[in-house]
């Protein structure tokens, strides 16, 4: 992995994180969870920053989210 | 009429939402007049389901559980359906899985020789109001999740085409994704909306997309 790819994953690990700071910290998400338990804003925040792969899967599915306003397919 | 099986486990936090949201499907299925055979709690076993899979032949299945790329799940995880040992049992059938990830290998594995499946080929996201933890069937947000879920299968029930039964579903996740970006009900709404988008972009049909059980 180039210098370049690394900054550009902390970056979007930084976004999401930032982005996940600013829920109030009651949200309750399950999210690929078997083990049947909700996870609440800072539970989220810490898979994030693990590194996980939960936390892997949170960052993908925010950015699709930010890129599907650029794409519009929200509002076809 | 069709006959209609659901395997509906209720042994965990999460999968009493599927359990309390899928009621209404059973009633459905009954009330239209469809052969209903609903195997839950702990009767939602391997042995249970696929015995009645290979003797009743059902036209339409409804899978609530855990699961991954590979297995759907039942009472307490048992795996039921498994890629490479006996997802063929789905063949020429219409299966719905609302198991995480399941139509990612195993959905398309098990319509190889015919039939339809529809779910989700990555996780399956499901938000809730922590202050209606008591009574799942009031909590608003959960119902913006399952409700598109409800639609899907309310649809395969009356006979339209799976295809027809994924737009209507995929066509009131993006309502509730607007509704959740615009309102003013609740201050954490927004937050939601991403993993509901998630849901939105994993939902796929794979094998005949015309199929029905009409």
């Amino acid at each position: 992995m180039t210098r370049e790819n690394v900054d550009l994953e902390k970056l979007k690990r930084e976004i999401v994180i930032e982005r996940l700071r600013q829920a109030p910290p009651n949200i309750n998400i399950s999210f690929g969870s078997a083990d049947g338990k909700f996870m609440n804003r800072d539970e989220l925040i810490k898979e994030v920053k693990s590194g996980t792969v939960l936390g892997e899967k949170i960052i993908k599915i925010q950015l699709e989210y930010l890129k599907a306003f650029k794409t519009k397919i929200l509002v076809e | 009429m069709a006959c209609v099986l659901f395997s509906r486990p209720d042994h965990d936090v999460i999968l009493s939402y599927l359990y309390i949201y899928s009621k209404e499907l059973v009633a459905a299925s009954i009330s239209l007049g469809h052969k209903t055979i609903n195997k839950e709690k702990q009767y939602a076993t391997k042995r249970n389901i696929v015995g009645i899979i290979q003797k009743q032949k059902p036209e339409l299945i409804m899978f609530n559980g855990h699961g991954n790329e590979k297995v759907i799940c039942g009472h307490d995880n048992e795996i039921i359906i498994q890629s490479d040992s006996n997802e063929q049992v789905l063949c020429n059938t219409i299966t719905y899985s609302l198991a995480c990830s399941s139509n990612a290998e195993l959905g398309p594995l098990a319509v190889v020789r015919g039939g339809c499946f529809v779910g989700y080929e990555s996780d399956f996201a499901l938000g809730r109001d922590p202050d209606s933890e008591a009574v799942p069937h009031r909590d608003k947000i959960a119902k913006l999740f399952l409700e598109p879920s409800n639609i899907l299968f309310n649809s395969l029930l009356k006979g339209n085409e799976a295809k027809e039964a994924v737009e209507k579903a995929k066509r009131k996740m993006k309502e509730n994704i607007w509704y959740l970006n615009t309102t003013n009900d609740f201050p954490e709404a927004s937050y939601y909306a991403p993993f509901l988008f998630g849901n939105y972009l994993s939902l796929v049909v794979h094998g005949n997309k015309n199929a029905s059980i009409m």
